[in-house]
């Protein structure tokens, strides 16, 4: 009954081209208007904080003596040198927003990754090995998360002494539950999975299987939350400098930038405006875009 | 002592009175309860043959399959591969162990890694055991077993998402024979699979057994796949073997009242073999609370009070292995 | 008059100027008292065909079909209000996994007395007993005892009881199964189709099995329908399908059945794999994988026609001896063994 058989080989026919994973996210993403434009944005300010040496007219902390508080150029007794006019002691503020773009994002994507990183490696110990490692580890992020995140800032930051890099690495702190919640759930769903154990059989090891194997299947919900944590990890950078524990003058930090201009609220509305804006652009510009990344990153939401 | 050896005489796995027990939570304040997913079972496999394990869901039949790939630890009980026992192996056994026993899972949209190149989950197993072979090796190696199992070269840079169920298989197929095993422990590998994809499955599995010499460990609960591949049979109810024997002997004349309700339960497209028997009443007992005596005596036609009681061991039977007290007056 | 009866379903996904075929043009009837089995193989469209049906597509599935009436109303042009009323008590329908089809956080009484409630109305003691008097009819052992149970705490099967109880609770006329014993082990399997068959002979029903067992549905059913990539290949009596296939698709089917094959034989496969929403041939679905099909089969697609008696979709239908008719030695390119 030769006949019968089929040659291996003749049996496999190519299955047509379903569209590649990433393109079908582009795809979803790209449907989704509000996250398209947050993508328009970020990239807007990522250009402006790369760039800002060329594109600032002027040294953000270059102080011009004859030109104290004046007022954006389509106001009357502006100063046509300085587009959004100038602060309490003389500086030009557009050139101090950009400049303050480049301080923004470094904060954001620093304290995310250091964030993430070590979240990352906490949560992924603590799912893969359950038992006690899994106990100590999450009733300490219980513990953390228990605790209001400005709080919990500000003691660290108090017991580190203020700056910009210790503002960073306290917000990190406050930062990490979130990411190793977010690790552990999704490597304990990986660890049931028959690809795993397959792994295992093939003798792979445990550092193999958590990094190699099991991580990238479980990245999907930590971008998006690394997303989402750049924005907040900005609007604490920018509490931390308004309460005068983050960056420190004269670095034109955009919560920095907003606690020096505190007291000129009524007289010189634009030095605290636009320092204001900047920030809840880019925070509203990662929301979204946060939110975007998830609906397409989520099979769930796919028809 | 190596796994690798295969001695003359001696059989080519063997599993003698395996048994594994969970502990399972109840809940807040009551004691924990044992399960018996796997209560004594042993068995012989010899090499290129195929031995089915057949049996519904809590028989403990997926249970076996993680014990015979060391994916778990038995709770007692001895395994021997070519003679030698598998107990605390130490790195170079354990290689040598993996080189010997692969297995192939069910699902195959969940048993291949969906972040991986086909390529690299093929290469995996490779990478780990057989340190002598470099990068170019170990390729030439991956190709050359996709081209064995029907894979197209070219699909060594595809992802496991873009092949259909079957074409998946292959690849889980590959993946366990790249190391070129002796024994492979295929758990329901075509369950999952279209009629049409199955058959070529089965196909493939058969094929590639007489070309590498591989013996099988089948687990399956589809009769009539059973019957199609299986060299001998072994009927598993709540953890322990109900009967074991020749699959055809098994199939033309079955001793067992849970075998014969088994493949009387099976529907059948030609009318001339349909058995009119009435169904099995009655659900599967829980493992939790096993009946006592023996475990099938509640559902059982025949059962007697000696039933209820005793547990009734195996034991030869015209050939046969059966598990039953009144298998004389019933056959 | 038949109960149900569509005529050219069509059901489509995707964009309007690129819509997939789920379903393409199938027709069929069920009568009183009558098992129409469904067979096909994964993505053949035989459970989108009766979500139709239901009217359970949603958006962005569109259905349209020339007649869709069930016991003389036309369900399409009836009102959205109406037609869910019969839906409900009139058609009921059953899945194939029975854990999720009941709602874990209630209790089986409390889940059997809402379907009672909604449609068939009468105070809470008469419900109750309505629902003890189902448990029994479903042959649930003890059934005082399981009406305060939730459903974790039974077994597949019983849950698929409970299931069909719910389904069966307002007497409906017809009753769509599918792939009702798929999650089930082979015993439980064999009582549980048993339950419907009585069931649905007791109460003179139309029952729509939807199946990949071809044995399963040659055993319960009177008239069986092979569907392949959306479309109706061939249909015709229990009996006779399987004895004597008409279209290529039945006949390889079959012989792909290990139950077929003698000894440790090869079976005899079908090459390649069902077409999905990409890969669509563009003559008749099977074309690629047909050991009979020649070039006028690549290039144009075959419409259901009558042969023997039977509704096949072929070019050249099979006859007794399962070889090809009508076709000359001269148009033949495959292989025909």
């Amino acid at each position: 009954m030769s006949e019968n058989t089929t040659p291996s080989a003749a049996a496999v026919e190519p299955v047509g081209a379903p569209p590649s994973p990433l393109r079908e996210t582009w795809d979803y993403f790209r449907k989704n208007r509000g996250a398209y434009v947050g993508l328009i944005v970020i990239a807007i300010i990522l250009f402006l904080a790369l760039t800002a040496q060329w594109v600032a007219p002027y040294d953000p902390i270059a102080q011009d003596r004859a030109a104290f508080l004046k007022p954006p150029i389509w106001m009357e007794g502006a100063d046509p040198r300085y587009i959004l006019g100038t602060d309490a002691v003389g500086r030009d503020i557009l050139s101090r927003l950009i400049h303050g773009a480049q301080l923004s994002v470094s904060i954001g994507v620093f304290v995310v990754i250091l964030s993430m990183v070590s979240g990352i490696v906490l949560g992924m110990v603590a799912g893969y090995f359950r038992g006690w490692v899994e106990v100590a580890v999450m009733r300490l992020m219980d513990i953390m998360l228990a605790l209001p995140s400005l709080v919990m800032a500000l003691a660290i930051v108090a017991i580190l002494g203020p700056g910009l890099e210790n503002a960073m690495l306290a917000i990190a702190i406050v930062q990490l539950p979130h990411y190793v919640r977010l690790t552990r759930a999704s490597v304990v769903s990986e660890l049931n999975k028959e690809y795993v154990i397959a792994s295992q059989i093939a003798g792979a090891g445990h550092v193999r299987q958590m990094f190699v194997n099991i991580l990238p299947n479980c990245m999907a919900p930590l971008i998006v939350q690394g997303t989402l944590g750049i924005s907040s990890a900005i609007l604490d950078a920018a509490a931390l400098g308004f309460l005068g524990l983050g960056a420190q003058p004269p670095l034109p930090e955009w919560g920095t930038m907003l606690s020096e201009a505190r007291e000129f609220v009524g007289s010189a509305w634009w030095v605290i405006t636009f320092p204001g804006l900047c920030i809840l652009v880019t925070v509203l510009a990662f929301n979204l875009m946060g939110d975007g990344l998830r609906d397409a990153l989520d099979p769930k939401m796919k028809r | 002592m190596s796994f690798l050896d295969t001695k003359p005489g001696v059989p080519l796995l063997e599993s003698d009175d395996l048994v594994r027990h969970y502990e399972v939570n109840r809940g807040f304040g009551k004691p924990s309860a044992m399960v018996k997913a796997l209560d004594g079972v042993s068995f012989t496999l010899e090499s290129q043959k195929t031995l089915a394990v057949v049996g519904e869901s809590g028989c403990g039949k997926s249970t076996l399959g993680r014990q015979l790939t060391l994916i778990e630890k038995p709770t007692s009980g001895a395994l021997k591969l070519n003679g030698n026992a598998v107990g605390n192996l130490s790195d170079k056994e354990a290689k040598q162990f993996r080189r010997t026993v692969q297995m192939i899972f069910q699902n195959p949209y969940g048993s291949l890694n969906p972040r991986k190149k086909v390529g690299q989950i093929l290469a995996e197993p490779v990478l780990l055991n057989m340190d002598n072979l470099g990068r170019k090796e170990r390729e030439e190696r991956v190709h050359a077993t996709m081209a064995k199992v029907g894979l197209r070269p070219e699909f060594y840079q595809r992802y496991p998402h873009m092949f259909s169920g079957g074409q998946r298989q292959r690849i889980a197929i590959a993946r366990a024979l790249i190391l070129e095993p002796k024994v492979i422990v295929a758990d329901e590998p075509v369950s999952a699979l279209d009629v049409s994809v199955q058959a070529q499955v089965l196909n493939l599995m058969m094929d590639l057994q007489e070309e590498m010499n591989v013996a099988y460990v089948f687990i399956s609960h589809d009769l009539s796949v059973v019957r199609h591949i299986a060299d001998d049979v072994m009927v598993m109810y709540l953890g322990r073997v109900a009967e074991k024997g020749p699959t055809d002997e098994i199939f033309a004349k079955p001793l067992h009242p849970y075998t014969r309700a088994l493949l009387a339960s099976a529907p059948k497209i030609d009318p001339t073999q349909r058995v009119k028997a009435e169904p099995l009443t009655g659900e599967l007992p829980s493992p939790i609370n096993p009946p006592s005596g023996c475990a099938f005596h509640k559902r059982c036609p025949f059962a007697t009070e000696e039933c209820a009681k005793v547990r009734p061991e195996l034991r030869n039977f015209e050939g046969r292995e059966v598990a039953c007290h009144r298998v004389e007056e019933i056959a | 008059m038949a109960l149900l009866e569509v005529k050219n379903l069509t059901v489509e996904f995707g964009s309007e100027d690129k819509p997939f075929r789920a379903v393409d043009s199938v027709s069929y009837s069920v009568d009183r008292g009558e098992v129409l089995g469904i067979v096909g193989e994964s993505g053949s469209g035989k459970s989108v065909s009766s979500l139709a049906v239901m009217g359970l597509i949603d958006f962005p599935g569109r259905v349209s079909a020339d007649a869709l009436t069930f016991d003389g109303q036309d369900l399409i042009t009836m009102p959205a209000k109406r037609r869910r009323e019969i839906t409900g008590k009139d058609i009921a329908m059953i899945f194939q996994d029975p854990m999720s089809a009941l709602n874990p956080c209630f209790t089986v009484e409390a889940q059997i007395m809402e379907a009672l409630k909604v449609h068939e109305g009468g105070n809470k003691k008469q419900r109750r007993e309505r629902t003890l008097d189902l448990l029994n009819q479903v042959g649930i052992p003890d059934p005082k005892s399981r009406m305060t149970a939730y459903p974790h705490q039974l077994s597949g099967g019983m849950s698929q009881r409970i299931v069909i109880a719910m389904a069966i609770a307002c007497n409906p006329r017809l009753l769509i199964a599918d792939e009702p014993t798929t999650a089930l082990d082979v015993t439980i399997q064999a009582q549980i189709i048993d339950l419907l068959l009585k069931l649905q002979e007791d109460s003179d029903m139309g029952l729509i099995l939807i199946t990949h067992d071809l044995a399963l549905v040659s055993e319960a059913a009177n008239r069986i329908q092979v569907m392949y990539a959306g479309q109706l290949f061939e249909s015709g009596p229990a009996d006779s399908i399987f004895a004597a296939p008409r279209h290529p698709y039945t006949q390889a089917l079959l012989e792909a059945l290990p139950e077929r094959s003698e000894g440790h034989d090869r079976l005899r496969t079908i090459p390649g794999v069902v077409p999905g929403q990409y890969d669509r041939p563009q003559g008749c679905l099977l074309a690629p994988r047909c050991r009979y099909a020649n070039e006028h089969c690549v290039k144009a697609r075959p419409e259901v026609s009558d042969f023997n008696g039977r509704d096949v979709r072929c070019f050249y239908p099979l006859n007794d001896q399962g070889q090809p008719t009508g076709l000359t030695a001269d148009t033949t390119t495959g292989e025909t063994v």
